[in-house]
């Protein structure tokens, strides 16, 4: 979606723009340190990087996202200590290949500034979890498998989340999944329901 | 080894049927309808006596999909569910979702409607930690501090009504700022609030601060230590308890917190006792924070960007001038479509960081809406910290980490 994504525009109120704060470091990316240290470590897994309203997005490949992220965390430097969210989206509808992009949203404590880290993947390819880095990353995988079916490589307990254990009917945020499901559930005792009886008081 | 039994048959024991190894733990499951669990949660419990060898926590029984309905409404439609995921704090939730949106369209309320967000921002933490308070006391026996408690939140909801006709699930902030004026009273109430509050404040520090049962159940329970808080991805209070200092407000600041003078409270142990410490206080820089808005707030100005094609065009002028009608029948019917790109925003919810990611395509549905809600995350402390402790401390850990199983499940 990079080159489709429009660099910011204008803003419609003058004045201090509400986002512009400086909370995900330099707009140019070529100017942002993260940017130019996953660069330099990272040449062959560097795709690009993607500023929009002031939010800088690393995107990497697939393989190396645990390293660029354990580089990212560790690094004197940089520091992002906190995994703020994981999550994933279907692009389905946006590009043919690859299907998914997992989204890793960073922030470093000490130097108050956030990261986004994307890397795309296709269906069955496996993700290399960040538990090892972070503990928090392993419910947000869990759900992330739960909605998306997304196997992540190395995660210790990768079970459904949000949704029953025996749930058999696919991830219900894919976005080939219909909103209301695949059947329709009947509630217990209500297999039968009584034939509707017509109000006397509506029109016949 | 025997036993007399009463009736004086002999009974034998062998060495070999005492429990031992893996036979000695029993699985006990404490849910999904509890009254200390603050909704449905079920929590299965693997107990060695009365010690937790392994907490394992089933979510899901309030699962509704918002993320998958945020898919099929438009933008604007969504903001109702948003109350519905965290309800005891429903204009944080708002808020939050608003100002994501609001990003993403490159738009920006104006300064009398953003600092109305504010106040209605902290009356909503100030709701969602009385809630708290009376919920956490009443589960390890303090009953009658939820009494109190519900009875000064009651001022709060009573101020919501006023300024938006609903209590619990108030769908209050809109694109670009509010389309009503804000009542001529209103400002009174949030006054007379702000002046009636620290003398109950202190009434429920004098019932709790000092207790000797408060303190024995609170005290050295459920320990996180700022390392585990920070892997774990904990935020708010169970985050800043254990001495970490993050709150967005102040580190990334949002809306005009830049221009307030409060205090982020930290605890040193990361105990039970010193995440309570933590949000009494953050009761009391909220009721600072209001104080301090009311003070700056301009006393005339507009409420909402009527000009631009995100924002619902007036009532008024919908009433009276062609052009504003036919923008408000497509803003109705068709919606907006802001550009395509991603956004991630992220505001101090009541609970630690609220974070919507709303990615759009360039319809006026937006493409996926992310909630992540703090809850969620700080519930895996749970494990963490039910692991070792006894089984009547479970009731203090799940009431520490402040949860709305409506948020959790989404």
């Amino acid at each position: 979606m990079a080159e489709e994504q429009q660099s910011g525009g204008p803003a419609d109120s003058p004045g201090r723009r509400i986002w512009d704060t400086g909370h995900w470091g330099p707009t140019v990316p070529d100017e942002h340190e993260a940017v130019k240290a996953v660069r330099e470590q990272f040449p062959d897994a560097f795709v690009d990087a993607v500023n929009f309203r002031d939010e800088m997005t690393i995107r990497v490949e697939r393989p190396a996202l645990r390293d660029v992220v354990a580089y990212l965390r560790d690094e004197r430097s940089l520091q992002y200590n906190l995994l703020s969210d994981l999550t994933a989206v279907d692009m389905l509808r946006l590009r043919d290949n690859p299907r998914f992009d997992v989204v890793i949203q960073l922030y470093s404590i000490p130097r108050r500034q956030r990261l986004r880290v994307k890397a795309a993947f296709n269906d069955g390819d496996p993700v290399p979890s960040m538990v090892p880095l972070f503990e928090g990353a392993n419910w947000l995988e869990r759900e992330a498998y739960d909605m998306f079916g997304i196997v992540f490589e190395g995660h210790p307990d990768l079970r459904r989340m949000l949704l029953p254990d025996d749930w058999d009917e696919g991830h219900p945020l894919r976005k080939d999944y219909p909103l209301r499901g695949y059947r329709e559930y009947v509630q217990p005792g209500f297999e039968n329901p009584a034939p509707r009886v017509r109000s006397r008081f509506r029109r016949p | 080894m025997s036993l007399e039994i009463s009736q004086g048959t002999p009974v034998e024991i062998s060495e070999e049927r005492a429990l031992g190894g893996s036979q000695r733990q029993m699985v006990l499951n404490m849910g999904p309808q509890h009254p200390s669990t603050h909704g449905v949660l079920r929590v299965i419990l693997t107990m060695e006596g009365e010690t937790i060898v392994e907490c394992d926590p089933v979510l899901g029984y309030l699962h509704r999909g918002v993320e998958k309905l945020g898919e099929t409404h438009r933008y604007s439609q969504f903001v109702p569910w948003t109350d519905r995921t965290d309800y005891v704090a429903a204009p944080s939730n708002n808020l939050g979702y608003i100002l994501a949106v609001e990003k993403l369209c490159g738009i920006e309320a104006p300064e009398r409607a953003t600092y109305w967000r504010m106040i209605m921002g902290e009356l909503a933490r100030l709701a969602s930690h009385l809630v708290w308070l009376g919920t956490h006391a009443l589960d390890i026996g303090a009953l009658s501090m939820s009494l109190y408690c519900f009875r000064e939140r009651e001022s709060i909801l009573d101020i919501f009504e006023t300024f938006c006709g609903a209590r619990l699930t108030t769908n209050m902030m809109e694109m670009g700022g509010f389309s009503r004026e804000v009542p001529e009273k209103l400002p009174q109430m949030v006054r007379d609030f702000c002046n009636m509050f620290p003398e109950k404040q202190a009434e429920y520090e004098a019932l709790l601060s000092a207790n000797p049962i408060w303190l024995s159940r609170t005290r050295g329970v459920g320990v996180i230590e700022p390392e585990a808080a920070i892997s774990m991805s904990l935020t708010g209070a169970c985050l800043r308890g254990s001495g970490i200092n993050y709150d967005i407000r102040k580190a990334t600041p949002y809306l005009y917190y830049d221009r307030m003078d409060f205090e982020v409270p930290l605890g040193t142990r990361g105990d039970v006792y010193d995440r309570y410490l933590v949000r009494m206080e953050e009761m009391r820089q909220s009721i600072s924070i209001i104080e301090q808005c009311l003070e700056q707030m301009p006393t005339d100005g507009p409420l909402s960007l009527s000009e631009s094609p995100y924002v619902i065009p007036p009532h008024d002028s919908v009433m009276k001038t062609a052009e504003d009608m036919q923008r408000h029948f497509i803003w109705v019917i068709k919606g907006f479509s802001p550009p395509k790109g991603e956004v991630y925003q992220a505001i101090e919810h009541s609970k630690g960081e609220l974070g919507y990611y709303v990615v759009s395509d360039g319809t006026p549905i937006p493409y996926r809406v992310r909630l992540r809600t703090p809850d969620f995350v700080n519930l895996q402390a749970l494990p963490y910290m039910a692991k070792g402790a006894a089984l009547a401390d479970v009731v203090a850990l799940i009431g520490t980490i402040d949860i709305v199983l409506g948020s959790v499940d989404r």
